[in-house]
């Protein structure tokens, strides 16, 4: 059936199926960011050492804390499926939201890559111990990050109900790890007192890893992208965000507490799979196996929520025509941003087989950061433009406005950090979203329709 | 190991499936349906806002 | 109140806006290849000495772990003694916290102007009228 031409005249309308609950957003949030406690995190402790790392894992977490509690006072009133794209949209402008946009495709399909290329040297690792070197990953590669494109395409809801399952199994083989470490009996199995060291750098050193502690939390914002496919958004996202921070608070700790109680900081630091390591040393092979499961599945069920994410972005910019109108399709049967999802996949294929998996793991950092630092002075915006009792919210988070203001200072300092390792990609990275918004002002822009970008049943803002 | 060359050549066979599948779903549903219904989805069409029309949230 | 009437893209107009955003993606990743400032000084691990697990100042309980991993003295040292250096440029600081502002500066101004447009055609442009519903 074709459905009449005139859209003004038709008011027949396909969206998006409400089919999610908290603990579908708890998978997509959780699924992204625990593949970092595998792997990614421990390059933090070559920076700082390991009790630097500690310390990034708690001044992150504070980051994250605050990233979490604003995101959800904004998002249990902006349910929409770009998530902060939309918030930024409605708060601070459009220039803004084409680039928090950006920031969110960039960082997902980025780490979307970085995960399908952790499946695919998993899997030479496999076939090396079973005797067969030299085992191309590329297939592997490309085997994941189409068969998760399909699993998106065919609907959102087995899509996060698998992610569902196996983000379960890595956090639970996490657990496992720590209570194989026999964490009672210290000196046992675990040598912290031996192994613990002072700051190897001293504190420029814990500046320095702030930039790899962000791989304990990296992606947990991501939650809001699912806004427009939650039963009740204003409950399910507060609900499913904050109960995954609490979830990889726990999963911090209990990792930095397993890995260095095990390995001395200098093999930390450069690590591959340092879960796993750390399996290997206690000598348990069943526990192996379950780490090498549960880092297998971290991966794909962050390449998995990144998909999801990063197409719901991008479909979203080209519902309102930052970015071609195409690309704001549904599909009529799966209720999925299919063209999104077709158009992010050889982007992925591409970033992981470029080999330059530094640049795009900073780039995708990077990005989040970036992201990040919008959200504060959006939180200091809305609380501003529309205050406590003019527009209803969901939740309301305590303390403002020190979370927001924390928060950017973080933010600089893991600016800083990266500056520190990554100082020419830094630059590169901004260069590209400072050529971007000029294209957006001097070419994009003269297609969107201005009036449609304001969405909300808010009153009109303060000031304007 | 000749397994190994066979699992990599399964994975390229598989992989090569699906996205031919997603291709041909993606073009015959563009075919079949009109532009204008597949980009007729519009962003805060949403209960949230029926609940804060029905709680009186809007002062 | 004036309303802006954007202008309808075709199919190829879409096309190279897509591909625009993507060729810029791919140049901004391999700029860093070109300036090469991000390369650590290898000279130290240059030498090539032998190790003893006291020279790397390793402890017994320390040298046990690094066994377990599978690593020797040799193996081990190549690790211990790639160290980073911090030492901090105060121009190129000073120029990435300019950008970094500079960005943010630039792109909240347009934005507000934008923003202002935006408010304008949904709620009218007389101020006064801030207390009208919004009418779908």
């Amino acid at each position: 059936m074709t459905a009449e031409t005139s859209a003004a005249e038709n008011p027949q309308r396909i969206s998006m199926f409400k089919v999610l609950n908290p603990f579908h957003v708890w998978a997509l949030g959780v699924g992204i960011v625990l593949v970092g406690e595998f792997m990614g995190w421990n390059f933090s402790v070559a920076k700082g050492g390991a009790y630097g790392a500690l310390i990034a894992c708690w001044v992150i977490g504070l980051l994250y804390s605050c990233v979490a509690m604003i995101d959800s006072e904004v998002t249990s009133t902006v349910a929409a499926a770009g998530g902060q794209y939309t918030q930024a949209k409605h708060i601070i402008g459009p220039l803004m939201a084409f680039n928090v946009g950006l920031f969110l495709v960039m960082a997902y399909t980025m780490l979307e890559a970085a995960d399908a290329l952790i499946v695919g040297d998993l899997m030479s690792a496999v076939a090396a111990a079973t005797g067969y070197e030299g085992l191309s990953p590329q297939p592997f590669v490309v085997l994941t990050i189409a068969f998760l494109a399909w699993l998106n395409y065919r609907g959102v809801f087995m899509t996060l109900t698998v992610n569902f399952v196996i983000t379960l199994f890595a956090f639970l083989a996490i657990i496992a790890l720590f209570i194989g470490a026999d964490p009672l009996n210290p000196g046992n199995i675990l040598r912290h007192s031996d192994l613990l060291t002072e700051l190897p750098y001293g504190w420029i050193g814990v500046v320095a890893s702030l930039q790899f502690g962000m791989w304990y939390y990296l992606g947990i914002e991501g939650t809001c992208q699912a806004a427009e496919e939650v039963r009740s958004a204003g409950r399910s996202i507060p609900l499913g965000t904050i109960g995954g921070i609490l979830t990889l608070l726990v999963a911090a700790s209990l990792t930095w507490y397993v890995a260095t109680g095990l390995m001395p900081w200098q093999y930390l630091g450069q690590a591959a799979t340092p879960l796993y390591d750390a399996a290997s040393i206690i000598g348990n092979p069943s526990l192996q196996v379950v780490l090498f499961i549960g880092t297998m599945f971290a991966a794909i069920a962050s390449a998995n929520g990144c998909i999801n994410d990063a197409a719901r972005a991008w479909f979203s910019m080209g519902r309102d025509r930052y970015m071609p109108t195409w690309f704001g399709a549904i599909h009529p049967h799966y209720r999925t941003p299919f063209r999104a999802i077709i158009f992010l996949i050889p982007i992925a294929v591409s970033f992981a087989f470029t080999g330059l998996l530094d640049q795009v793991i900073t780039f995708s950092i990077l990005s989040g950061l970036l992201g990040y630092t919008f959200m504060s002075i959006n939180m200091m915006r809305f609380r501003k433009m529309w205050p406590l009792d003019v527009i209803k919210r969901g939740y309301i988070h305590p303390f403002h406005p020190i979370p927001a203001l924390v928060l950017l200072g973080l933010c600089a300092a893991v600016y800083f950090a990266t500056f520190l390792g990554y100082g020419a990609s830094l630059l590169s990275i901004m260069a590209f979203y400072i050529v971007a918004s000029a294209w957006f002002v001097m070419r994009r822009y003269q297609f969107v329709k201005r009036g449609d970008q304001f969405t909300m049943p808010w009153p009109r803002p303060r000031g304007y | 190991m000749i397994y190994w060359e066979i699992l990599s050549y399964a994975a390229w066979i598989v992989s090569g499936l699906l996205l031919l599948w997603i291709l041909v779903d993606a073009i015959s549903v563009s075919r079949e349906f009109d532009e204008e219904l597949l980009i007729s989805s519009r962003e805060g069409v949403d209960e949230i806002l029926d609940e804060i029309k029905k709680e009186g949230g809007i002062k | 109140m004036s309303t802006y009437i954007p202008k309808i893209q075709h199919k190829r107009g879409q096309l190279i806006d897509s591909l625009f955003i993507l060729v810029l993606v791919y140049v901004s990743l391999y700029i860093p290849l070109f300036l090469e400032s991000d390369t650590k000084s290898a000279e130290e691990t240059a030498t090539v000495q032998s190790y003893t697990w006291e020279s790397l100042g390793v402890s017994a309980v320390e040298q046990e772990q690094w066994q377990k991993l599978g690593y020797d003295e040799a193996a081990a040292a190549e690790i211990i003694n790639d160290k980073f250096d911090y030492t901090i440029d105060p121009l190129m600081l000073a120029i990435t916290a300019l950008v970094i502002i500079g960005y943010f500066f630039f792109v909240i101004r347009i934005s507000d102007r934008q923003y202002r447009e935006v408010i304008e055609e949904k709620f009218g442009a007389d101020e006064t009228s801030s207390k009208q519903e919004a009418t779908q």
